[in-house]
């Protein structure tokens, strides 16, 4: 019985610290490395970058949830941190324009088609 | 009818003339720091062990009621020996400075103290960096003016000149 339940337990931990570096791996994919060119925070081995993965992993061992997280390093470091930053009055050309152009293209083909030959 | 036609190629024109000169504009615009965003915000909880002894410090409980000045240095970084002399300047002028030393080595730190002078009224270890992102900084050396009140009033990139002690004793 006992020895079931050290199995038991070593697998819980082991699954558990899987779920925690995925995590880990998902915010840190989408956090931007302010001192490196382009790369995200996951990618960069900058001691910025180490800093920001070894925060995120602390929270998230403290059951902080992804959006405590990202509330408070916008809080620190701006919006810019995020390479996908929440839909706001202040970018919405951003959001929008994609949506734009594929109404106008779709009006364009729907001109084309309905044109009397 | 040809008028017409005419008139929209020349809008589509104009429409994705602007679009280009959007685009193009923004690939030069420097887009990276929002080194100001900390700057007008109330200075976080910061609290660690000491350089010198074995001991938690909270810098708010020993802050004495007046302006002063966190520095983040190690005794690693190069730039942090340039801006050093300016530190110390600070210091003569009675300004407080805050050090947090910046994932260094002990000994290290304290050898480089006694070699260029400390202008630390106390120092902060960081091993970890988590006084570091909790302050919004990029690396080292970074400093960041503080008034009384505990409001982050200004923040420098990079190793402090001339011009950031002047704006420090004008601030005073």
């Amino acid at each position: 019985m006992r020895f079931f339940f050290l199995i038991y337990l070593f697998l819980f931990s082991f699954s558990n610290a899987n779920e925690v570096d995925t995590r880990v791996n998902t915010i840190s994919k989408n956090i931007r490395c302010l001192v490196c060119d382009g790369q995200s925070v996951y990618e960069s081995n900058s001691d910025f970058a180490k800093d920001i993965k070894n925060y995120v992993k602390k929270e998230i061992k403290d059951n902080k949830s992804d959006k405590e997280i990202y509330d408070f390093l916008t809080s620190k470091y701006g919006q810019s941190i995020i390479f996908n930053p929440p839909f706001s009055i202040k970018n919405i050309m951003l959001w929008l324009t994609p949506a734009l152009f594929f109404l106008i293209g779709v009006y364009i083909i729907f001109r084309r088609l309905s044109a009397p030959k | 009818m040809y008028l017409k036609k005419e008139f929209k190629i020349f809008a589509l024109l104009i429409f994705f003339g602007l679009l280009f000169s959007l685009f193009y504009n923004s690939l030069f615009k420097k887009k990276d720091f929002e080194p100001r965003v900390m700057i007008g915000k109330q200075l976080p909880n910061l609290s660690s062990k000491s350089l010198f002894y074995d001991q938690n410090i909270n810098i708010k409980q020993i802050a004495n009621n007046n302006l002063f000045i966190i520095n983040i240095f190690a005794s690693w970084c190069a730039p942090c020996k340039i801006e050093h002399p300016f530190l110390m300047q600070l210091k003569r002028k009675k300004i407080s400075i805050i050090g947090i030393n910046y994932k260094d080595n002990k000994k290290n730190a304290k050898v480089f103290l006694k070699k260029y002078g400390n202008p630390y009224q106390e120092v902060l270890l960081d091993n970890k960096g988590e006084l570091s992102i909790n302050l919004g900084a990029y690396g080292v050396p970074e400093t960041y003016l503080v008034d009384k009140n505990f409001k982050i009033i200004d923040k420098h990139i990079g190793p402090i000149s001339n011009q950031f002690v002047n704006k420090v004793l004008n601030s005073k």
